[in-house]
């Protein structure tokens, strides 16, 4: 029985005018404090009680920078949580940021068995799949060759086909994936609505609300980094559409989460 | 995801580590594969910059100072084994979590297994120089006998935690402190010249400078490797006890440090 539970749930983290500090500035920073930068205190999320149980479909929604990703991040365990609790039951796949850390050296089937391997695939799990997998990327010959000669959609296709060859417990999606050419899209969606059928749990984050009415039963709105409201897809996206369209009229921007303050 | 205070915590998070192990053997491999893509000798480069550097460092001894060859050459080829593996944890291990930033952007895993990856391959290539030490120690000093050669296990398992625990030090200095990579190299040079890698440490005990190799915590570990294969016998328990010290005390501080941070590690990659 797979569920996801948040508990007041914050996180809170700092960012830095140059992100890093050298070894140089943190010692001399100490000694003519005033001269660094101060960093700053974001508050990404606050106060998140949520509780998804067997058969939800959760859409996330919301503005730019109102804390979706983060959030959907806090739900797979990549972020720690400042305050409260996450409890998980259940095996999580995610579905973000899926063409990033290719190994460049690598050819297309060794990319296959690391990703595998770091979804929590055995090695007889991964035999099983690599043909799959293969077929569904299309690639062919080309996954003989490194992937640092890939084409960008080559990758995307080679990522997506890996990162969907999973039976999800609990899927976390960011956003629609566009993959590859029109054709594999169109193969890309029907796989897509596969997986968010077979999964005990799914979570969105979709910026689409007409596909976040047609798949999720319900929907979280996020503002600020806290909840605005939760509840039935329906009314929760009309709600939210509606304050946007007076939102837009009073020509109001919504910048991202609160900077808490200048940390010391 | 954290070492907790109990022991089940700490249990769990070992468990996690093997549970992930397909995936950083599995990196590991590629990083040794990697390293050789390309080059026509492959593996064979790792067999011969220990060789090279043994040679060009014995002609120069034996005809400048009159060493003897056939004790000082495994003398230089240990040291260089040594030396190799525990700078090339501190420098390799320096960027272990940035080199693995898209994976720990991506999915869970224990922290501790990015280090890992960087002194398993590290472990190979000291296998195999090691492994050349052994053969050249054999031709010039003999058979050391069954024991000394048994006392290398344990020294061994010293060498993987010690390896580790460098490693993941300085991999989490680097991530808040860019500069730590450039100290660091520039660090190790220092420290090899104060460190009898292929110098003999008579050298150093003639001039009154013995205190060096004393206090230096690298020390053991040449020695751990040395007694059993030049002198044919066990390391000292004295010698035991400090390699022992070293590796214990940093690797509680690498993994209290990395308990510490490990959950705000990934806002500063």
């Amino acid at each position: 029985m797979a569920s996801v539970e948040l508990n007041n749930l914050g996180l809170t983290f700092t960012v830095r005018h140059d992100k890093h500090i050298t070894l140089k500035d943190f010692l001399v920073g100490r000694i003519f404090s005033g001269f660094t930068k101060k960093p700053m205190l974001v508050q990404a999320l606050a106060g998140i009680n949520l509780q998804v149980r067997e058969g939800q479909r959760l859409g996330i929604i919301g503005h730019n920078g109102a804390g979706k990703s983060t959030l959907l991040k806090v739900l797979a365990g990549i972020y720690q949580p400042s305050e409260g609790k996450r409890v998980v039951q259940g095996r999580i796949s995610s579905l973000f940021d899926i063409a990033l850390g290719f190994e460049q050296e690598a050819n297309g089937w060794e990319n296959i068995r690391f990703r595998c391997y770091l979804q929590g695939e055995t090695p007889p799990g991964v035999l099983a799949k690599q043909q799959e997998i293969a077929e569904f990327s299309e690639l062919g010959d080309f996954l003989n060759m490194p992937v640092r000669y890939y084409s960008a959609g080559m990758r995307v296709r080679l990522a997506f086909s890996i990162a969907t060859a999973i039976d999800p417990e609990i899927l976390l999606v960011d956003e629609v994936l566009s993959a590859g050419d029109l054709a594999f899209q169109g193969k890309a969606h029907q796989r897509m609505r596969e997986m968010m059928a077979k999964a005990q749990i799914m979570i969105m984050v979709s910026h689409d609300l007409e596909a976040a009415r047609s798949v999720c039963n319900q929907v979280l709105w996020l503002e600020h980094g806290t909840i605005r409201m939760l509840g039935d897809a329906n009314q929760v996206i009309d709600a939210y559409q509606h304050w946007a369209s007076v939102a837009n009229q009073k020509g109001e921007s919504n910048p991202g989460g609160h900077v808490v303050q200048a940390a010391a | 995801m954290i070492f907790g205070s109990d022991s089940s915590t700490f249990k769990q998070y070992l468990a996690e580590i093997w549970q992930g192990r397909f995936f950083w053997m599995s990196l590991v491999r590629m990083d040794l594969r990697s390293r050789y893509r390309g080059s026509a000798l492959g593996m064979g480069w790792s067999l011969l910059n220990p060789i090279f550097m043994t040679i060009i460092l014995c002609t120069v001894f034996s005809t400048l100072f009159g060493q003897d060859i056939h004790s000082f050459a495994p003398y230089v080829m240990t040291g260089l084994a040594v030396w190799s593996y525990l700078s090339q944890s501190m420098t390799l291990g320096c960027m272990c979590f940035h080199q693995s930033e898209a994976y720990i952007m991506q999915h869970p895993s224990p922290m501790a297994i990015y280090p890992l990856r960087v002194v398993l391959g590290n472990c190979f290539h000291f296998a195999i120089s090691l492994g050349l030490a052994i053969l050249l120690a054999l031709w010039g000093t003999g058979w050391p006998g069954l024991l000394p050669l048994l006392s290398l296990l344990p020294t061994l398992v010293l060498f993987l935690i010690f390896g580790w625990s460098i490693a993941c030090l300085f991999g989490l200095m680097t991530v808040h402190f860019r500069d730590v990579k450039h100290l660091t190299e520039v660090g190790m040079q220092v420290l090899m010249y104060l460190t009898p890698v292929w110098y003999p440490a008579k050298l150093l005990q003639e001039r009154g400078l013995g205190w060096l190799v004393q206090i230096n915590p690298l020390a053991p570990f040449l020695e751990l490797i040395r007694a059993p294969l030049l002198d044919h016998v066990a390391p000292s328990p004295m010698v035991f006890g400090s390699a022992l010290v070293v590796a214990i005390t940093s690797f509680c501080l690498a993994a209290w440090t990395l308990r510490v941070r490990e959950p705000k590690l990934i806002f500063y990659l």
